[in-house]
């Protein structure tokens, strides 16, 4: 029953993609640093990896959220693990499948303390020169907080570039986080990709802006 | 007087003895600058290695050998695997990377 598996394996990918952030291939070349950055009104998020090997970093981050009426806050501080689980390397395109695992000290202004909370995740993408897609999926969870979080993001680049050069994107993205938004935030990005850069501009249905950020040392 | 006579003859001769070198591989996967940037810097760190052109469009990856060196292509091909990437060609070329530049672009 092999196609019943792949059948069953794609459905669990296209529905772990429905319920968490998505970055471009998450972590640099072997023995290289990557930053990243992610900032809005009601998400920033900091982060920065060293790749062990061509398919396994690590790094330590930290996240700020809030929710959308903007009474409560949470504060992460965690450490993750990225593994590139597989890769297709096509004749004119990449596919990858990641995976993420974070473990960290979570506060918010609505409970004492901290809690222990954990972020494993997936992301699935695919790209080729001209188009780009990535669904993923990640779970914030502590005692008493679920936080799981879901994107899916699209895109096309207006031409291809030589290599030196600076390509543009326009990617859209819808997100969702469970527990602090009823809504999914619908934001188009300029996207700008050059050789140790990845910027991204834009802002979301509610005119709220948004930058992103990858820098590879 | 003999000996300046055959230095100066080595040191006219030194370009011909040694041909440049460049290899060219063929590489799948590699779709954007800030991904394949890997392949760049990783080759760059060869110590044989003079300098080297990334053509994302076709797919190519060129690489010059300093000169008097030669360079292994196992360890190029190996350099790019290990960036991630799938090499499904390599060749050795008896011509300058200036040359593969110049036919790449011409591709465009």
């Amino acid at each position: 029953m092999p196609c019943f598996c792949v059948r069953r394996w794609l459905f669990s990918l296209v529905f772990l993609s429905l319920i968490a952030p998505v970055r471009a291939a998450p972590m640099g070349f072997k023995e290289s640093v990557m930053a990243m950055g992610d900032f809005g009104p009601n998400w920033r998020e900091v982060f920065a990896n060293y790749a062990l090997t061509p398919r396994d970093a690590v790094g330590a981050g930290g996240l700020w959220m809030r929710s959308d009426d903007g009474l409560r806050q949470r504060s992460l501080a965690d450490v993750g693990y990225t593994r590139l689980l597989t890769r297709w390397n096509l004749p004119n395109a990449q596919a990858n499948v990641w995976f993420f695992g974070g473990l960290g000290a979570v506060t918010g202004n609505d409970f004492a303390g901290s809690k222990l909370m954990v972020t494993p995740g997936v992301q699935a993408d695919y790209e080729t020169t001209r188009i780009y897609l990535a669904a993923s999926a990640r779970l914030y969870r502590a005692r008493g907080l679920n936080h799981d979080f879901a994107s899916l993001r699209a895109g096309f680049s207006f031409y291809e570039v030589d290599y030196d050069e600076v390509q543009p994107w326009l990617v859209i993205e819808a997100r969702r986080m469970h527990g602090l938004s009823d809504t999914t935030e619908i934001t188009p990005m300029l996207r700008l990709i050059h050789k140790r850069f990845f910027v991204e501009l834009g802002a979301n249905q509610s005119r709220q802006a948004r930058a992103n950020f990858m820098y590879i040392f | 007087m003999n000996k300046l006579i055959v230095l100066i003859t080595i040191w006219l001769l030194a370009p011909f003895a040694f041909a440049t070198t460049t290899i060219k591989a063929s590489v799948n996967g590699m779709v954007c600058s800030f991904c394949a940037q890997g392949i760049e810097k990783r080759l760059s760190k060869l110590p044989a290695v003079a300098s080297v052109f990334v053509d994302l469009k076709h797919r190519i990856v060129a690489v010059e050998a300093k000169p008097g060196q030669t360079l292994d292509p196992a360890q190029v091909s190996a350099e790019i695997v290990e960036a991630g990437y799938a090499v499904t060609q390599l060749e050795t070329l008896a011509q300058p990377l200036s040359e593969v530049k110049a036919q790449a672009k011409a591709l465009k």
